[in-house]
């Protein structure tokens, strides 16, 4: 009886994290880059109150479009909160199920499909714009993603995500450069598929030259609000996965016990969010010719996980 | 493969000379080219206070300040004189480049197999590995790019792998041939540098591969 309840608890105190980490890991980000442009800022608590505001707002939905708009985000939003049960993004998350890596890619890819399905179905010219960008840098930056992924499963004979990223091992120092070129190489990765900095300006609301913007320029009031908050996840799944690879790579230093773990992911994940932060605050945007180049050190670091595995071996 | 200091930094001076592949902005490549060296210098020295010599601080040191501090300083000077920011339209694209650079490492390490180890306590391949991957991308380097700064830098890259080649596989060379090795290349890039200056003066532009049309 008291193992159940220990297991409800769990599951309420991270549905929680769910829910109110990623518009908290946003506020903090804008914070940050304010500072570092010398401004005072939003309070970090304006995401909230910006959902808030347009889930009480009325919507407008174009006449042309079918059911695939208005289904898009809450198929979204379910699918993104299946992925962050499945991945293990905080280290105290509970064990929810096998979470097979290549499930989990694919998953990820099922939220872009419905994405940019829907960016083409309400008919104007600019979701048209976003889809084919996002289409043409996913199929760029997949195998990134998919190198790093596998390359820490082959390292440990698995395909579950889970068992990868268990802390209830020793790592040796080989395996902690691996997991410093994985962190590096998803790092890079997940800047161009959740459209930040080098790649996109997520702050700007030009259209010729947004991407994630562009796709969802249709979306009003709570479908809008549904679509943000399921980017906010997948910013802190992606970014949480980064920070538990840095994580994994400083295991070979210092050994803490399981509380420790559990505030050393927060903290990583501020470490990653202050990253993020200093690139966005001295990069400029790039052209979009040039966005090869930066996947391309994405690849390279997905390259050389592979060839440490395979020297290892 | 069993990574210790001597081989972490072996790879690390190796995967950021392969990252200046990645990119044509010449600040940037100047940038890794200073990881790459310090990678290196770190190496001799570490390499100096296992075997108890001093020569080889001394050689840590004056690469440090020649190569870390003192050849990318006059670099950018040179870059910031001509006026020249990024290589334009390399023969190999860089993203490819950076991928083919990869693939050499594995080669390299394939290479470095067929060698013996010539120490006991660390495995020196693995410095062998790094110093031919090394040496393979300086020769991409200077192979793919257009602009005569980039062909210096290819160069310095070039004469790095083989320097970590003889360190390496050796225990370091004497003091003196060293010494000598460095001013060389002091000369050699102070004097390519003036070279460019009167490339651009003559023909307006420093593309190596225009460089065979004659002009009155």
């Amino acid at each position: 009886m008291s193992e159940f309840f220990l297991t409800t608890g769990k599951w309420l105190s991270f549905g929680l994290f769910i829910f109110f980490l990623p518009p908290l890991m946003v506020g903090v980000l804008t914070k940050c880059k304010a500072r570092l442009q010398n401004r005072i800022g939003a309070p970090i608590f304006q995401p909230f109150y910006d959902l808030g505001k347009l889930w009480r707002k009325g919507e407008t939905v174009s006449q042309t479009t079918s059911w695939i708009f208005r289904g898009t985000a809450a198929i979204n939003f379910s699918v993104m909160l299946v992925i962050s049960m499945l991945l293990p993004w905080l280290s105290f998350k509970p064990y929810f199920a096998h979470a097979d890596l290549i499930l989990v890619i694919y998953l990820f890819a099922l939220t872009r499909f419905f994405s940019v399905l829907a960016a083409l179905d309400a008919g104007s010219a600019f979701g048209g714009f976003g889809a084919s960008r996002e289409v043409t840098l996913a199929m760029l930056v997949e195998p990134a993603i998919m190198l790093c992924l596998a390359s820490l499963g082959c390292l440990y004979s698995t395909t579950d995500l889970n068992t990868i990223f268990t802390y209830d091992r020793v790592c040796t120092a080989t395996q902690s450069a691996l997991w410093l070129l994985a962190g590096t190489g998803l790092f890079l990765s997940s800047l161009v598929e959740l459209s930040r900095m080098p790649i996109d300006d997520p702050t700007t609301h030009l259209e010729l030259t947004m991407i994630h913007e562009a796709m969802i320029l249709e979306n009003s009031g709570p479908n809008l609000a549904l679509t943000e908050f399921t980017h906010y996840l997948k910013m802190a799944v992606m970014w949480g996965l980064s920070a538990q690879c840095f994580l994994h790579a400083l295991c070979y230093f210092v050994t803490i016990n399981e509380f420790g773990r559990s505030l050393a992911s927060l903290i990583m994940l501020l470490v990653v969010l202050i990253i993020v932060a200093l690139i966005e605050g001295t990069a400029v945007k790039l052209q979009w010719k040039k966005v090869p180049e930066f996947i391309a050190f994405a690849i390279a670091m997905s390259l050389l996980c592979v060839f440490v595995v395979i020297a290892k071996s | 493969m069993h990574l210790d200091t001597f081989t972490v930094l072996a790879i690390s001076s190796a995967i950021s000379a392969i990252l200046m592949l990645g990119t044509n902005h010449l600040r940037i490549n100047l940038f890794f080219y200073c990881v790459h060296t310090l990678a290196i210098a770190l190496e001799t020295a570490w390499i100096a206070q296992r075997f108890h010599d001093t020569n080889l601080y001394w050689i840590a040191f004056f690469i440090i300040l020649l190569k870390v501090i003192a050849i990318p300083k006059y670099l950018q000077w040179v870059m910031t004189k001509i006026d020249v920011e990024s290589d334009v339209e390399p023969f190999i694209a860089a993203p490819l480049a950076m991928t083919i650079g990869v693939g050499m490492l594995g080669l390299s390490y394939l290479l470095s197999l067929q060698f013996s180890s010539l120490w006991t306590e660390v495995d020196s391949r693995m410095g062998a590995m790094a110093a031919i991957s090394v040496f393979f991308t300086g020769v991409l380097l200077m192979l793919s790019r257009k602009i005569a700064v980039s062909q210096i830098i290819g160069f310095l890259v070039l004469e790095n792998g083989i320097y970590l080649f003889a360190l390496t596989q050796t225990h370091g060379m004497p003091l003196i041939i060293e010494m000598g090795l460095l001013l060389e290349l002091l000369a050699i890039v102070m004097l390519s540098g003036l070279i460019v200056f009167r490339i651009k003066k003559s023909f307006e532009h420093i593309d190596v591969s225009r460089l065979t049309e004659l002009r009155e």
